[in-house]
């Protein structure tokens, strides 16, 4: 049978069922593994910072290894750190990459925020109130897996006021999935308000739906 | 597989209800389900709702966007298939001969080791069923030296799957053929696979969760994943989305249940698609995307 056998010599070695499994080889200090982070190579990069993504005292250095980190894999490897780290410095950390100019960096920070709902929550009133629309627009997104009550509320005080069309379709859009029956009335103002504008009052429509549970 | 009532529903969801909670099910789990398979939803949302005591879709969505008693763990177990047996889900079997392992084997010399992980592999039925597909349905099976590995959390599953006994219903794919050819038949409605396909998988216990369990597995050309990133939260996910990126060979494919998508969990893989499945790939060495 071409099928290697359990236990034959080209057979690779693993931990049985019944052993604990060896621990990873490396036994890098901290010292080298952030070295490692500052590496020329990728991979060098890239297996510091999945090993180092316990201890809180390494953030200053997985941010500085962030803004710099080109290529993609590797980012993901220092967000997923950062994420889980979990402190509010490592939350500060991908909070400041959403200002990046790098969409995949913005990305990749958003979707690590979106996991740390309950550390995030100190943080989005005040970026939800930001001066550049952009970061409300993002602050929005931070906002799904937040309990329907502070959704509706945040998102509905945002698009009372809201003056961009972008930023309040963003919200829009959240509301569809999160938000109450509370949030009706503002959704209905709001249609009002940008009447003219070719898409919010459809995607209004479709929010109000979508929370109602009707036909819209 | 969870039980279904066959009585209409006291709740029937709305479409524009069911329209939320198929996108709440896609960003949470990467799980893929339109309006189109009504029926498939319907059922088993009814079943959640009546389950938890929901008096309406608001109050039972309310109920599982905040998790509350792992609720979102118990809905993805009603909209997925737990009952494992042979051949289950055979496209990707199909995919796995017919458009994976030719890739891989196009630049490799006859004799190399092929290395197939399957994870979590349960009682055993999926990797003792890609052992068997290979033998029944790919060609160059005799040029290479494959390896098969089956690994699950749970030692208790491992040890069924080391003794290799099934009942007749987890054969209930097999032709009396296949059946006849691995299979002996110890007593009524029991079979005990053939100690030969029995001893060419080795089982390990494994989290794939932990980094340092993990690293023992190593140059993998091809893992089935199938069902397993659905049941864990986004940072779990993502660290066992890298980790399985780690146990890969560069250019090695990973294979996810039918309902699930990877470029929503992790962008580290690049989407192949073969004409009977969607597979994800890890890129060829030196292909950082920047």
């Amino acid at each position: 049978m071409p099928l290697i056998k359990r236990g034959s010599a080209s057979g690779t070695r693993l931990p049985t069922s019944a052993e604990t499994p060896p621990r990873a080889a490396s036994h890098a200090s901290l010292a080298s593994r952030l070295a490692d982070l500052r590496s020329a190579e990728a991979e060098r990069r890239w297996r510091a910072a999945r090993a180092l993504g316990r201890d809180p005292e390494v953030v200053p250095a997985l941010a500085a290894a962030l803004r710099c980190e080109p290529v993609a894999r590797v980012r993901e490897a220092i967000t997923t750190a950062l994420l889980r780290i979990g402190t509010e410095a490592s939350v500060a950390v991908l909070i400041d990459c959403l200002r990046c100019n790098d969409a995949g960096l913005r990305a990749a920070a958003i979707e690590a925020l979106q996991a740390l709902p309950t550390a995030v929550r100190p943080f989005v009133e005040a970026l939800l109130a930001d001066a550049d629309s952009d970061v409300r627009i993002l602050a929005t997104e931070l906002m799904r897996n937040m309990p329907e009550r502070d959704v509706t509320e945040l998102l509905c005080r945002l698009i009372e006021h809201e003056p961009h069309p972008n930023v309040c379709a963003a919200a829009i859009e959240v509301l569809t999935e999160a938000g109450t029956s509370d949030a009706i009335p503002v959704l209905e103002a709001c249609s009002r308000r940008f009447a003219h504008d070719p898409f919010l009052p459809f995607a209004i429509s479709v929010a109000i739906a979508r929370i109602s549970g009707t036909e819209g | 597989m969870a039980q279904l009532t066959s009585i209409e529903p006291a709740i029937r969801a709305t479409d524009e209800e069911v329209q939320r909670l198929c996108e709440f099910l896609y960003r949470r789990t990467g799980m893929s389900f339109s309006i189109d398979k009504r029926y498939y939803i319907d059922r088993r949302l009814a079943e959640r709702i009546a389950v938890t005591g929901s008096s309406s879709f608001q109050s039972y969505f309310a109920l599982l966007r905040s998790d509350v008693d792992h609720e979102i763990e118990h809905l993805v177990n009603a909209f997925t298939v737990n009952e494992t047996y042979f051949y289950r889900e055979e496209h990707q079997l199909h995919c796995l001969t017919a458009g994976v392992l030719e890739r891989i084997v196009s630049t490799r010399p006859a004799g190399a080791p092929i290395r197939i992980w399957s994870v979590p592999c349960s009682t055993g039925e999926e990797p003792y069923s890609i052992a068997i597909w290979l033998l029944e349905n790919w060609g160059q099976v005799d040029a290479f030296d494959i390896e098969i590995v089956g690994s699950d959390i749970d030692t208790r599953v491992l040890e069924a799957a080391i003794s290799g006994v099934y009942g007749k219903r987890a054969l209930m794919r097999l032709s009396a053929t296949v059946i006849q050819r691995y299979f002996e038949p110890i007593g009524p409605g029991e079979y005990r696979i053939d100690p030969g396909l029995r001893d060419s998988v080795q089982f390990h216990r494994v989290n794939v969760v932990d980094p340092q369990q993990t690293a023992a597995y190593r140059d993998f050309d091809v893992i089935f994943c199938r069902n397993l990133l659905i049941y864990f939260d986004d940072a779990s996910r993502r660290l066992a989305a890298e980790n399985l990126y780690d146990c890969l060979r560069p250019g090695g494919y990973i294979l996810l249940g039918h309902s699930e998508s990877m470029s929503r969990i992790s962008p580290l893989f690049d989407v192949c698609r073969f004409p009977d499945a969607i597979v994800y790939q890890r890129a060829e060495g030196g292909h950082d995307n920047q």
